[in-house]
């Protein structure tokens, strides 16, 4: 037995950066990384850069290289398409709330009550997800319109009542874009309620706290990382609808995806239509920034 | 924990009347696609499969669906093999930068998606890349591949890395550890991913709709129909869409729990 | 033991990740058919060291021999070693049967030969033979070890690790195995290298220790010399309950407790001590009922009683420091709580260390 504890440390060598970033581009995170990273700069930074830069042009330009102006913001401002802003801003904050009353009993039930029942219920509110957007829309256009849509012509064949049609009102854009975003709000609120550990919400109980007092100190804390994801994903998804206005709202609300849409095709002004697009992009981006700083996604997806 | 039985009774009435509300439309669809008449009333009096036949015996049905089937089929194959990868990055190794990577690569599913597809309209024109199908399989892929890469990182989470050591250390190279023990280990991971990305891109309209240029899918030309007004090619197109969405759904789900039933008989 | 050419010698063997340091200038050689158990809390190095052993991790500094011929470049696959996992990293995908013979498949051997020897080795491990087609999820804690050991056994490596296989089970079956894991070392004469954070784990398996500390390897020995003779006090302390006062070298060969202000007789010195800590075990420290029955004593009260079954452990406060004391069942204190009592031990029973 040699005492080591004696003999000085041979061979440490202290890394230079150099070689500590030459170790960090060849690890294997980063390794595979790569590809999804090279494709989202591609992808995504590229085109949103492009977005920038045509914002800046001057009006019906097709050339970036057309010089530089900001009245495509100011057009925004002075020429009522702020209005389109305001609507649907409106539009999906109204979802979200609507979606998070509607889906937050599902979504507890889904993780606290149904037991081997949630697997096939979860299945059940899921198809619906994979049929079109459009052809879900075109079935509540079915559904809805005057004289011969289902529930009125259900409503009179039954009860001999006669109704006037719901389309085309502000109301039923909303109930469209709850309908269609329901799913989205729902499911990262199951997530986040798995995440309430059963044995806590007994704890707090056996020291005292009532129902409520055990959503509001237990449940909602703890659940919230899944109840914002959801609550961003509904918003920013109901910001860039653009089928439920057209189809269900019959073009009366307007609302920024059409404006975008709009001064893409016919009126072909891209600068403006960029501009449009920037706003909409910084408004959201800010949003999604400050949620996206508070999540544990490795807890959350992975529950480690 | 107890609950009073009636808070469950009530909660689950209120599932069960929100699943309703979610199959309105499709049930409307359905039902409008098998009437006779030309022009939709409800209650439907005579009932017919004849759109059916004119809607099957069109070619343009057969181009509708095969653009979005090319489409979708080519995004799931591609947003598996990227995705796979970038679950790897995302969930199985532990590096400096993960963190942000992983906030990064979520910013396209946090994007509203008209936006995303006219920007991606305008980056094609600067780059020179004319729209068509193959176009919007990139556009789609943009939004398609960040979920499809959370879908397969739940897998990896689960998957406990030591096991691919463990087959190195008892004697197997590289490729053998992939194949033996990597690739079955996530196949469910990877099965859902390209089911979801198949089915997502098989309904996507926003994208669609900026980038396919001369090429038409099933959604798009739903949309551009029904603002023109009713005919009942509309229903019985969007009906077999959802048959459609329905089979690849209990197909996939079918075959994945045969797989691993068989994987648990086999013994080699 | 018989002195033939180590089976497994590592020489200054280091190991940096960027600027940490895991593995500091290890020098070990580590015999045929011995049982060999590295000791130490986490992150003192101890799993790297096993994986740079098994070869899924590369030495910075340093050589890895096996059998006299180095081998700090062949990966994993190609060293006749086989590693059991901590998590045990079995395949979650396949039967008991496939993860046994997983090694034999790589290996291309036909599907019979891999069945037969499948079965014996499970055998072997004590698992049932109709286990064959179950799907290992389905298994038990007990029962998943076996299948982990049986399939490290079955591409008959010349030396099996095992990385703190056991720390995940409960007591009872974890006292089970390691009894079954040192009755398989003797049947089938193989070199075991076992990690664990716990010393009694060691003790109970061991032919020889080593115990690691912040990347070095401090002290090795039989578990005897180990316990008897710990080097510094972080081994002392490793074994468990232990009394430990601060002492200095006195005049006339005896120790000096500033803390009591007494001198102590002093047990055999480590070459130049100065000052360190003399070490008391809880079962070498005894109750007296006058100074003269001991050569060392302090004076104390009984704080609390604790029985451990055979035995019975009592905290003595003395001097605002608590003692520990421990007794057969048979030969317990008897007397009452805040009794003022009379503790003491004899220099032969101390052992004194450096930091």
């Amino acid at each position: 037995m040699v005492d080591r504890a004696e003999t000085p440390a041979p061979l440490i060598r202290q890394p230079g950066v150099g070689s500590l970033l030459l170790g960090w581009l060849r690890s294997p995170g980063v390794l595979n990384a790569t590809p999804v990273l090279i494709f989202f700069l591609i992808g995504f930074v590229g085109p949103l850069v492009i977005v920038l830069a045509f914002s800046f042009t001057p009006e019906r330009t097709f050339d970036l290289g057309a010089g530089f102006t900001t009245e495509n913001y100011e057009h925004i401002f002075t020429e009522s398409y702020y209005i389109s802003f305001i609507w649907s801003f409106a539009l999906a904050g109204l979802t979200v709330a609507c979606n998070l009353l509607i889906g937050y009993p599902i979504a507890y039930g889904l993780s606290k009550l149904f037991g081997r029942w949630a697997a096939p219920v979860m299945l059940v509110l899921v198809i619906p997800l994979f049929v079109s957007e459009n052809v879900r829309l075109f079935g509540w256009y079915l559904f809805l319109i005057k004289g011969g849509g289902i529930l009125a012509g259900g409503l009179k064949t039954a009860f001999g009542i006669d109704t006037g049609t719901l389309l085309y009102e502000p109301g039923t854009i909303l109930m469209g874009m709850i309908y269609v975003y329901l799913p989205f709000t729902l499911f990262p609120i199951v997530l986040g309620l798995s995440m309430v550990p059963r044995d806590q919400v007994e704890a707090s109980r056996d020291l005292g706290a009532s129902r409520f007092q055990i959503f509001r100190e237990v449940e909602l804390p703890i659940a919230m990382p899944g109840i914002l994801i959801g609550a961003l994903l509904t918003f920013v998804l109901a910001v860039g609808a653009i089928s439920e206005a057209k189809l269900l709202g019959g073009q009366n609300t307007p609302v920024i995806a059409q404006d975008i849409q709009h001064e893409f095709t016919y009126a072909q002004n891209w600068p403006l239509g960029s501009a449009i697009s920037v706003l909409a992009i910084v408004v959201t981006g800010i949003l999604v920034v400050l949620v996206m700083r508070r999540l544990d996604l490795d807890r959350l997806l992975g529950r480690r | 924990m107890e609950n009073k039985r009636w808070v469950i009774s009530l909660i689950a009435v209120w599932t069960g009347a929100i699943a309703l509300f979610l199959y309105i439309p499709i049930f409307s669809v359905i039902t409008s696609s098998f009437g006779k008449s030309r022009y939709f009333r409800f209650p439907v009096k005579a009932w017919s499969d004849k759109w059916y036949d004119q809607t099957l015996g069109a070619n343009l049905t057969t181009d509708l669906h095969l653009t979005s089937f090319y489409v979708a089929g080519c995004v799931a194959l591609i947003a598996v093999v990227l995705g796979f990868f970038g679950a790897l990055a995302f969930a199985r190794y532990n590096w400096r930068g993960r963190q942000f990577y992983q906030r990064l690569i979520m910013l396209p599913i946090f994007f509203p998606q008209a936006v995303l597809g006219l920007a991606l309209l305008l980056w094609f024109t600067f780059v020179g890349v004319l729209p068509s199908w193959e176009a919007a399989v990139f556009a789609h892929l943009v939004w398609i591949v960040p979920i499809v890469t959370l879908v397969i990182s739940i897998q990896v989470y689960g998957f406990d890395a030591a096991q691919e050591e463990a087959a190195y250390d008892l004697g197997a190279n590289r490729w053998q550890a992939f194949r033996e023990v990597t690739l079955p280990a996530l196949a469910p991971g990877l099965f859902s991913g390209a089911l979801f990305a198949f089915l997502l891109s098989w309904g996507n309209f926003p994208l669609s709709t900026f980038t396919t240029g001369a090429d038409s899918t099933v959604t798009e030309w739903l949309y551009t129909k029904m603002g023109s007004g009713y005919t009942p090619m509309i229903p019985t197109m969007g009906a077999l869409s959802v048959f459609g969405a329905i089979v690849i759904l209990f197909g996939g789900y079918m075959f994945l729990i045969v797989q691993r039933r068989r994987r648990l008989e086999r013994n080699e | 033991m018989v002195n033939a050419a180590p089976i497994l010698r590592m020489v200054n063997l280091t190991k940096q990740f960027g600027r940490l340091v895991a593995v500091n200038d290890v020098s070990l050689d580590i015999q045929e058919g011995e049982f060999f158990t590295i000791v130490g809390p986490s992150g003192s190095g101890k799993t790297t060291l096993l994986r740079m052993l098994g070869g899924l991790e590369k030495p910075t500094a340093g050589d890895i021999f096996l059998r006299d011929e180095r081998v700090n470049q062949v990966p994993a696959n190609r060293r006749p070693t086989c590693m059991v996992f901590q998590s045990l990293a079995l395949f979650n995908h396949k039967t008991v049967g496939q993860n046994i013979e997983f090694s034999l498949k790589m290996r291309g051997e036909s599907r019979r030969a891999r069945r037969e020897r499948g079965l014996a080795l499970m055998n072997v491990v004590q698992l049932p033979e109709d286990y064959y087609d179950k799907s290992v999820t389905k298994c038990s804690g007990g029962e998943r070890q076996r299948v982990a050991l049986a399939r490290a056994l079955a591409s008959d490596p010349d030396i099996l690790f095992f990385d703190e296989p056991l720390s995940a089970i409960d007591y009872r079956l974890r006292k089970l195995l390691e009894v079954e894991l040192k009755d398989l070392h003797r049947t089938t004469g193989k070199t075991f290298v076992y990690i664990t954070h716990s010393l009694e784990e060691a003790m109970v398996m061991s032919d020889r220790i080593g115990i690691m500390q912040e990347g070095r390897l401090i002290q090795i020995g039989s578990p005897n010399e180990i316990y008897l003779q710990p080097r510094n006090k972080f081994v002392s302390e490793f074994m468990g309950e232990v009394n430990t006062l601060a002492v200095q070298a006195g005049a006339d060969g005896g120790i000096d407790c500033p803390a009591f202000e007494r001198r102590f007789t002093s047990p055999v010195k480590p070459d130049g001590f100065t000052d360190g800590y003399l070490v008391i075990r809880p079962e070498s420290m005894r109750f007296l009922n006058d100074p003269s029955e001991a050569e060392n004593h302090l004076e104390g009260s009984l704080f609390n009683e604790y029985a451990l079954g055979s035995r019975v452990q009592y905290h003595v406060s003395a001097g605002g420091s608590m003692f520990v004391v421990e007794k057969l069942r048979e030969q317990a204190y008897q007397g009452g709580l805040n009794d003022d009592v009379l503790i003491g031990w004899d220099a032969k029973d101390s052992v004194l260390v450096t930091d």
